[in-house]
């Protein structure tokens, strides 16, 4: 017991930030080590050649910025597209049985199926360019943030509902002054799950017929066998997720400060 | 005087209330008959084995559930939904967790349209200081231990003035201290504000402590089976439960809920 308290101490001393540091250097010095190798050296190449080849990509093709924004484009207009159907969807399901009947196993149905797999017919009924990865990337984090709200809406505390009927609440105070705040946490799991599959969707969306992307960009950088830039391009994707949580934990600890939670 | 004050109108009249569930292993009757009449300032504690449709019948006299058959009348009007002139306090709490202290014992409050928002404050804050949470205010739920919690539903029921207040076991959840507390608190608000209760409990000692009344019901299908007057004077304390005629009464009704225990064991 004494012994592992103790530990915890020299963890707990360390603030986080310079954990984050810590891993950033461990994660350098194994990329370090798998670039040496003759076989794992082709995946992994030297960091320098890696974020070397951004003066490639911005200064001389000059593509890099333009494919970052599209791609952030594309992706927050799917997103924001899902995220406005999705969450009125779900209440509807949690509200009306009919609908929940009718709908969810449909939405189980796509759920499991790849988006790469109907990319090419939302391509022939809408056309090549930007309306397609919107919509495909609309699918997928409609799907995610419809389940998860509904999960939250069905699992309100039965008794809350009751002990605001008692004190006087109609239909339309129950909701917007019970059943929403009561499902504020999930939403926010909705949307943090809806940002990764978007980002995720990317190279499935950009795969046909897109001019610009990230994922249009990693997918024509590996037809031509540049490891350097594709690399870069793969790390800018993994940032743009982190940078996404970092935000949604700061309007997480604004939203839902009143929630019991478990301190890991 | 005393004559007087004695309303001759029952406050709530329940006439052949019956309440049956279908389930997937057919029917079952929870309430089967059930008549009673509740006069002004009565404090009526139900006592009885799980399952004898206690909690159903307090969700009928709120409105939460529906009666198969049978009505009960509040004030003469037949109950149809819910309604701010009957409050309920539950076992589980129910306080709104995303909003503090004062803003929980506000939630009915901001629903009565003809109150400034600054009367409003000032019926909360005088409820807040009845069950002795002024420190708490702005505090969330999370942060309260669980008999800070029934206070603070304890006030928000009074806060919107229900003429009767229906309790579905609201000591339950707590520890055997916290409990005596917490009867103490009751019984003084009681004998200040003389709302009519309906108070619901396991506990027979609980029962026989606060209630003018107690009514024993009876297992599967639920009846009354018999109604005791409480014949000790108020105001009653913790000590009173030291007095012979408490243990008398303690002996007499714990007995017959025993029996009723019994029942459901077969």
């Amino acid at each position: 017991m004494n012994k592992n308290k103790k530990r915890t101490d020299w963890v707990s001393k360390i603030p986080n930030w310079a954990w984050l540091l810590i891993s950033l250097i461990v994660a350098i010095i194994v990329w370090t080590l798998l670039s040496l190798g003759e076989k794992t050296g082709r995946t992994f190449p030297p960091l320098v050649e890696v974020f070397g080849s951004y003066v490639k990509m911005a200064t001389t093709r000059g593509v890099f910025w333009g494919d970052v924004g599209s791609s952030l484009l594309s992706a927050g207009i799917g997103f924001a597209l899902g995220f406005v159907i999705g969450v009125p969807v779900a209440f509807l399901m949690a509200w009306y049985r009919p609908v929940r009947y009718i709908i969810e196993p449909w939405i189980q149905f796509i759920r499991n199926i790849p988006p790469l797999a109907y990319v090419p017919l939302v391509v022939l009924a809408v056309g090549v360019g930007r309306a397609p990865q919107i919509i495909v990337i609309c699918i997928a984090t409609f799907l995610t943030i419809s389940i998860t709200v509904f999960q939250g809406v069905i699992n309100v505390d039965e008794t809350l509902i009751k002990a605001a009927r008692v004190l006087g609440a109609d239909d339309k105070v129950l909701f917007v002054k019970v059943i929403f705040p009561a499902t504020t946490p999930f939403i926010i799991t909705a949307v943090r799950l809806g940002i990764s599959v978007a980002l995720t969707t990317l190279i499935a969306a950009e795969s046909t017929g897109a001019s610009a992307g990230l994922g249009m960009r990693i997918r024509a950088l590996s037809s031509s066998f540049e490891v350097e830039p594709m690399m870069l391009y793969i790390i800018v994707v993994g940032i743009i997720g982190m940078l996404a949580e970092k935000l949604l934990k700061m309007a997480e600890r604004r939203l839902t400060a009143w929630q019991e939670k478990r301190e890991i | 005087m005393a004559g007087e004050e004695r309303n001759l109108t029952p406050k709530v009249q329940i006439k052949a209330v019956e309440k049956i569930y279908e389930g997937r292993n057919g029917k079952t009757v929870a309430l089967n008959g059930v008549n009673l009449d509740i006069y002004d300032n009565e404090f009526i504690c139900v006592v009885g084995p799980s399952g004898c449709g206690k909690s159903t019948l307090l969700n009928i006299i709120a409105g939460l559930h529906e009666a198969t058959s049978g009505e009960v009348l509040v004030d003469g009007v037949k109950v149809e939904g819910t309604g701010v002139d009957r409050g309920v306090v539950f076992q589980q709490y129910a306080l709104f967790p995303w909003l503090t202290v004062k803003k929980n014992v506000m939630f009915g409050l901001r629903l009565k349209k003809d109150l400034t928002e600054q009367q409003r404050e000032e019926i909360a804050m005088k409820y807040i200081k009845m069950v002795d949470l002024e420190k708490f205010v702005d505090a969330y739920p999370k942060e309260l231990s669980g008999g800070m919690k029934q206070r603070v539903a304890i006030a928000r029921a009074y806060a919107v003035n229900p003429s009767l207040l229906l309790m579905d076991e609201p000591f339950g959840a707590l520890d055997a201290q916290t409990r005596t507390q917490l009867q103490t608190e009751l019984l003084k608000t009681w004998e200040e504000e003389q709302k009519t209760c309906f108070f619901i409990t396991h506990d027979v000692e609980e029962a026989i402590l606060l209630g003018t009344k107690v009514i024993v019901m009876s297992a599967r299908p639920g009846r009354i089976k018999e109604i005791i007057d409480i014949d000790i004077p108020y105001p009653r304390d913790q000590e009173s439960k030291m007095l012979p005629r408490f243990t008398e009464l303690k002996n007499y009704i714990w007995n017959m809920v025993y029996k009723e225990y019994l029942e459901v064991q077969k």
